[in-house]
């Protein structure tokens, strides 16, 4: 699942990746950018937590055209005159004035890093709305963003998470330079499908997916086993097509004529009546019922 | 026979449209007869199906008008949002008005997703739709081959049964027609195209949350809806969805804090919709976000304030999606609370302990029991140990019985 998500067929939707201070999440977000910025895409950065020169870093320098960086790294706050882009700007308004700079054909993506600085100085509410108005769609195609889960309270987090569609969270592998992903994607028709998967990402920020881990034995929700009542028995219950053949060809006990049906069905008045004659076997006898017991 | 022979007799062209008996049922001329209610009968409240049959069974035979049904909802809004969508198709085909307020998704893409009826029972007014009859034998006789001479019988119930038919069933894997759909007639209130302002003031109430309140006084007002004005001829019912009170996107902050600034928010809302409630002919079903609200007082005093109130636990992404007890379920479902409308007491359920599994045709609530314990251990290690005890031999693990 990792890898489809990383094709970025998801249109209009929230890609949210939650890393705590274990396992840190921005190699994977550096690799959906280089993911997206391979497809030819037009990449929007806002960046709070780290500088440029270290988010471009392992970035291949040929696709840099696509991708506009937003220095909100230097001072987010406004405290200088001079600053690109504060937290404060973090609103639809802002946001599509911010994207009407870069004029461009196609609908961008919108990479945030990271959201938990944002969450930490605008109202949770705001930035909820915020997200939503992005979502539904005009300027930005997809958005994907970054939260700690460790500097926010679970309310906060759990909001949040409630408007992505599909949500990543990684946590520390068995082996060093391996990570756990926990992916969950909720389709529009409200069906739910998660996955764990064990990852690894390489010095060209390119995702190798490894095999699940052996001890979270837990079944894939669309893979259930079709149990096949016919299978594993001593007599054969199963039929070949002329048995079948023969079996539609069969005559019907009651299967009448066309005629004949529709005589029945059609039938006049009378046709209910029963009329019968008992004969001599049977005993008519009302008094006495048992009267042909032989005791 | 089990097919009454009198109906055989007539022509096709002297049947009557629908009818297949002259059994009429004797209904009080006083009360209310509103298409899909039915009065309760353990106290004559007028109810109204829930669009999930064992839901309705839960709490004491439907939905009492006048009442809010709050639905705690489980971690991924996927069976919240599935039993919303039962509620609202219920109303679409007992021709009820429906009232939509959402802010994650617009109520009109709620509305297209709603399940489609399973036919057979639902009369569908199109003009020219004939029920089939055997006016031309030669079709018809190839439909069913063995119960042939059951085919004259219309495969529609009259109209009457269907339309005071409490309580349908929906096939989850379809969606409703656009034709049943549009017939219904409805309100939206969708949140973004109202603005939220900054929370500056510190008034108990939200702009969103008044902005609703608002808005659906004024839709009850205009359509009849209202008690204490006077009704019109034709009475309907109006039903009320509301989606994900309490969240984020209200503009409210109940889910976020700990200590929220606007404590007393959603609880007012809920007050001020109670009380509009019972004075129209009107039911509400509303969605709270539970599991992110961290305040387990706050979430008590909600549930007290609304009258119904079911939560939901679903199994997917928890630890006890594993539990070989749970794997034909889907999830849990806890009754908070049930109504005292006009009695003293209430009717509880009889089992606590209830499951919840979405078939593609049916929602189905039932008790959760453990399976019986057919492991051959278990009573012979009881067995031995006691022969131990009695014998106090070595061969005691010899003796079989």
């Amino acid at each position: 699942m990792l890898s489809e998500l990383l094709q970025g067929t998801d249109i209009g939707g929230f890609l949210l990746i939650q890393d705590s201070c274990t396992y840190c999440g921005r190699d994977l977000l550096k690799s959906f950018i280089e993911a997206a910025l391979n497809r030819e895409e037009v990449v929007h950065v806002l960046g709070f937590d780290v500088s440029e020169e270290e988010l471009k870093d392992g970035l291949k320098s040929s696709v840099f055209q696509g991708l506009h960086f937003h220095n909100a790294f230097a001072d987010p706050l406004g405290w200088t005159d001079n600053s690109h882009f504060t937290v404060h700007q973090f609103s639809s308004s802002g946001l599509a004035e911010l994207l009407k700079q870069t004029a461009q054909s196609k609908p961008a993506t919108l990479v945030i890093d990271s959201l938990s600085w944002i969450l930490r100085h605008v109202t949770p509410t705001a930035v909820c709305h915020t997200l939503q108005q992005l979502k539904k769609g005009g300027a930005v195609k997809t958005i994907i963003g970054l939260l700690h889960e460790d500097m926010h309270s679970r309310g906060i987090v759990g909001s949040v998470c409630r408007l992505a569609t599909s949500f990543i969270s990684v946590a520390p592998g068995t082996k060093a330079d391996e990570g756990l992903a926990k992916i969950t994607r909720r389709s529009k028709s409200g069906k739910v499908m998660q996955d764990e998967q064990i990852f690894s990402i390489r010095k060209d920020l390119t995702v190798t997916v490894l095999s699940k881990p052996t001890n979270f034995g837990r079944k894939q929700s669309n893979t259930e086993e079709q149990v096949d009542p016919t299978a594993n028995l001593t007599f054969n219950l199963r039929l070949t097509d002329s048995e079948r053949e023969a079996k539609e060809k069969l005559a019907l006990p009651f299967a009448f004529s066309t005629e004949k049906k529709t005589a029945l069905l059609h039938s006049g008045p009378g046709s209910g009546k029963i009329l019968y004659e008992p004969d001599a076997n049977d005993d008519y006898d009302q008094e006495d019922p048992d009267d042909d017991l032989d005791v | 026979m089990a097919a009454p022979v009198s109906s055989v007799d007539k022509t096709p062209a002297e049947c009557s449209a629908l009818n297949v008996t002259s059994f009429q049922k004797k209904t009080r001329s006083k009360s209310i007869s509103i298409p899909g209610t039915r009065p309760s009968v353990q106290n004559g409240q007028l109810l109204v199906s829930s669009g999930v049959t064992s839901l309705d069974y839960l709490l004491g035979g439907g939905l009492a008008v006048g009442t809010v049904l709050l639905i705690e909802e489980d971690r991924y809004d996927s069976f919240s949002r599935m039993i919303f969508k039962y509620f609202l198709a219920e109303g679409v085909v007992c021709r009820h008005e429906l009232f939509v307020a959402a802010t994650q998704d617009d109520p009109d893409d709620i509305l297209q997703e709603l399940p489609a009826p399973i036919l057979d029972d639902v009369a569908i007014h199109r003009p020219g739709d004939q029920p089939r009859m055997s006016c031309e034998p030669q079709d018809t006789l190839d439909a069913m081959k063995i119960a042939w001479r059951y085919q004259n019988l219309p495969k529609v119930q009259s109209a009457l049964a269907s339309s005071s038919r409490f309580g349908h069933y929906y096939d989850v894997s379809k969606i409703m027609e656009p034709e049943i759909r549009q017939a219904a007639k409805w309100h939206r209130f969708y949140h973004p195209e109202h603005p939220p302002l900054s929370s500056g003031t510190h008034s108990p109430k939200l702009e969103s949350y008044s902005a609703l309140l608002k808005s659906l006084r004024e839709v009850i007002r205009r359509e009849g809806f209202d008690l204490n004005a006077p009704l019109p001829k034709s009475r309907n019912i109006l039903r009320v969805g509301l989606h994900s009170l309490g969240s984020a996107l209200w503009g409210d902050d109940l889910c976020c804090h700990d200590n929220p600034k606007n404590v007393h928010a959603l609880t007012s809302f809920l007050y001020g919709l109670r009380a509009l409630l019972r004075s129209s002919l009107a039911v509400a079903v509303v969605t709270v976000p539970s599991h992110l609200i961290q305040d387990r007082a706050l979430m008590g005093s909600i549930t007290r304030l609304c009258d119904n109130a079911i939560a939901l636990e679903s199994f997917k992404g928890s630890e006890r999606e594993t539990n070989p007890l749970y794997k034909d379920y889907h999830g849990l479902l806890h009754v908070r609370q049930v109504p005292r409308l006009n009695c003293l007491a209430s009717q509880l359920p009889d089992h606590k302990d209830l499951a919840f599994k979405l078939k593609r045709k049916q929602f189905t609530i039932e008790r959760l029991h453990l399976p019986p314990d057919l492991s051959e251990t278990v009573s012979r290690v009881g067995k031995g140990e006691s022969a131990a005890a009695a014998c106090a031999s070595s061969s005691a693990k010899h003796l079989d019985f």
